[in-house]
């Protein structure tokens, strides 16, 4: 039997860390009454900060390795995710504090931890065993999050259709996993060794299951609805974390599984990506509610970061670490703007943003450097997104798909500016918007503040960012 | 080479042949005589009241929800007794783990009222 | 593999017969519960897939694979079964069809 040894326990660190967290969550919520019970929204955000913190200090990887077996994999690929997760739950955890129904309720908190802790898992396995628990471990909290306002039947609705879908499509993942280890005599991750035909079977198998935690088209039909009914914070959760984990299995996968069908695959993707950004985008363009523009958003989001996927090189790898970085932040702003404005004023629809910008210049700004960020303008962390996986594409060949994505960004464009005029250029009939404030909360300001200095720091200063992400990057070549 | 499952065969074929023909034999020779009485669900007792599939109360569906999470975590503790020796104080320690976390679910369903009738 | 055992084909052509019963029935049925027992007969294709190619291999680490998923069913199946009455509870209804409250 195989004795455990401290590098087992090193490489686990954020996920026992994450687990004791959720469970001091879930006992302090028993123990605290009313009022009191807000503070667990602290202790979630500042436990994760702590845990992020302790992980960077003492929880690198050094060489990789496979621990545990060969369930997971202790490399700088997963550690990179991993602390994009503990990120996005930090920023998701302030922005739930002070939503109604949702901030006083301990079990919010603690599904939050255990899908964050199924995302590290995501992150680091390989083997089919660990990836598929993993991704379930992270689904099944995500279902109960978004139909979390049970009273709310949009909100009960939402979380049947997320469950819906994802129960669906993870049951076909399942069965592609089933005829990978029949193929292949094992569970782990490696190389594929099988005909053509059956190696497509199989990617397009998982691809399902894969398209839709990052719903790329066609396994986007959730997203706006699920969007548009769950609580907002949450919503911002599933459009970024719970991406990037799909993406970091969809790497890991693909560029260990089937490393030699490269080019198959790639052309799958490749064709997905495409219409993952122009449907996305065309479908944004007439939407009247903030909440399913910004998941249309995403959706076209998803076929950007499938450009460096494709790529299947180092920069490629890199670009797209470096793009759900960008992406993680700016829209994990625009979400929490959407909740703070939601909150205040009672609404979702774009039209009711006009005169924000005399109701809580504040609030107007932080929404301009997140849509200019998304829209991929110089000189937030979008814009070099952007470039960076086109880069990509264009250095592996894949020049036409570079030219849909810079033609996609410039209809992007368009959508973003005119919610960014309701913004700045429109004003409230007849009345005076500065009797209409949009107060900020303690936790809104603080999460807020951060992530557009944070966009703004990663659009100048690239270089450490991308620097890390080729580090992750090359753990997979 | 099916024959390793004639035994499992002939075997469902007794048993259903028996049970049959005793089913067979009662219709058979048993006497019949039916009245309105014979055909009460309880004889002299009371007259059931309303069609016989109801709605059943929400509450009966959290109590087994919770039953069936809690009895699924059971297959677990199999493959894990089965190897007990050879994991030693390590699977011992990381078993208690698992329950300990379950016990917290316990607790925490407790303490809200999930396992209260009223 | 041993004598006297079916051959493989067998069990792989029961799962994916199960799998195209169950994909048919989500696609097909409008009641959420049919639909999800659609989704557990998925599943449970793949699972049969999976034990009969750990028998195969003589592995076991099909078989524990089946041990978890079966877990994670439940836990589905929980979660689900609570959306499903909270949303009985306003429409009276378990119809997917009748789910149009978000539109767009």
């Amino acid at each position: 039997m195989t004795a455990y040894n401290s590098t087992m326990i090193l490489a686990i660190l954020p996920e026992i860390l994450l687990l004791v967290l959720g469970v001091l969550v879930l006992l302090f919520d028993v123990v605290w009454k009313g009022e009191k019970r807000r503070a667990l929204g602290w202790l979630t955000a500042g436990g994760t900060a702590l845990i992020s913190i302790v992980t960077l200090l003492i929880g690198r990887p050094g060489e990789p390795q496979s621990v545990f077996g060969g369930m997971l994999r202790f490399d700088w690929l997963g550690f990179a995710f991993k602390q994009i997760f503990l990120l996005g739950a930090i920023a998701t955890a302030l922005f739930m504090m002070d939503i109604e129904k949702l901030s006083r309720r301990g079990q919010a908190y603690a599904l939050l931890l255990t899908a964050t802790l199924g995302m590290s898992l995501m992150a680091s396995a390989a083997d089919l065993v660990m990836l598929y628990l993993a991704i379930e471990t992270t689904s099944i909290p995500l279902y109960v999050l978004a139909g979390f306002l049970l009273d709310d039947d949009r909100s009960a609705e939402a979380g049947f259709k997320y469950l819906l879908f994802g129960a669906m499509t993870s049951a076909v993942l399942l069965y592609g996993f089933s005829l990978l280890y029949g193929f292949t005599g094992t569970t782990s991750l490696t190389s594929f060794v099988g005909s053509l035909p059956l190696a497509l079977g199989l990617v397009f198998l998982i691809v399902v299951g894969l398209g839709f935690k990052i719903s790329a088209v066609p396994f986007h039909f959730w997203a706006p609805d699920t969007y548009e009914g769950s609580p907002t914070p949450v919503a911002g959760f599933l459009s970024t974390a719970s991406k990037a984990a799909g993406f970091a299995v969809l790497l890991r996968l693909f560029l260990t599984a089937f490393p030699q069908f490269v080019e198959q695959w790639a052309a799958v993707l490749a064709v997905l990506a495409t219409v993952t950004m122009t449907v996305g985008n065309l479908l944004a363009l007439a939407q009247k509610n903030i909440k399913r523009l910004l998941a249309y958003s995403s959706i076209a989001h998803a076929g950007y970061i499938l450009i460096g996927v494709v790529a299947a090189s180092k920069l490629g790898v890199a670009s797209v670490i470096f793009y759900l970085i960008a992406y993680l932040l700016t829209n994990l702003a625009a979400f929490g703007i959407a909740a703070a404005f939601g909150r205040a004023a009672g609404s979702d629809e774009i039209a009711s943003y006009a005169g924000l910008s005399r109701r809580s210049p504040g609030l107007a700004f932080a929404m301009l450097v997140a849509f200019l960020s998304l829209a991929g303008m110089p000189p937030f962390g979008g814009f070099i997104a952007k470039v960076l996986v086109f880069t990509a594409a264009v250095e592996t060949g894949w020049v036409w798909l570079a030219v849909v994505g810079v033609v996609n960004s410039i209809i992007g464009l368009y959508y973003y500016l005119t919610v960014l005029k309701v913004v700045y250029l429109y004003r409230m009939e007849g009345e005076n918007e500065e009797q209409y404030p949009i107060p900020l909360t303690r936790p809104y300001a603080l999460a807020l503040t951060t992530l557009s200095i944070a966009i703004l720091v990663i659009g100048v200063l690239f270089a450490p960012w991308f620097d890390s992400a080729s580090l992750a990057a090359l753990n997979l070549f | 080479m099916l024959l390793e499952y004639i035994a499992i065969g002939v075997l469902l074929f007794l048993a259903t042949a028996v049970a049959a023909i005793a089913i067979f034999l009662g219709e058979l020779f048993g006497p019949k005589r039916k009245s309105d009485k014979k055909a009460q669900p309880y004889e002299s007792g009371m007259l059931p009241i309303g069609p016989g599939t109801r709605r059943m109360p929400v509450r009966f569906y959290l109590i087994a929800v919770l039953f069936i999470l809690f009895d699924i975590e059971i297959v677990f503790f199999l493959p894990w007794a089965v190897v007990f020796r050879q994991l030693g104080l390590f699977g011992l320690i990381e078993m208690i783990i698992f329950i300990g976390i379950l016990l917290v679910g316990y607790i925490y369903a407790w303490k809200k009222g999930a396992l209260e009738w009223e | 593999m041993m004598a006297g055992t079916l051959p493989i084909s067998y069990y792989l052509g029961l799962s994916a017969l199960l799998f195209t019963l169950g994909v048919l029935g989500v696609l097909i049925r409008r009641n959420a519960l049919v639909i999800f027992m659609s989704v557990e007969l998925m599943l449970n294709a793949g699972n049969l897939a999976f034990v009969a190619f750990a028998r195969m291999y003589d592995m076991l680490n099909g078989q524990i694979f089946v041990f978890f998923v079966m877990a994670v069913a439940a836990a589905e199946v929980a979660v689900g079964l609570a959306l499903i009455v909270a949303i009985f509870k306003t429409k009276r209804s378990i119809d997917v069809d009748q789910m149009n409250s978000l539109k767009g």
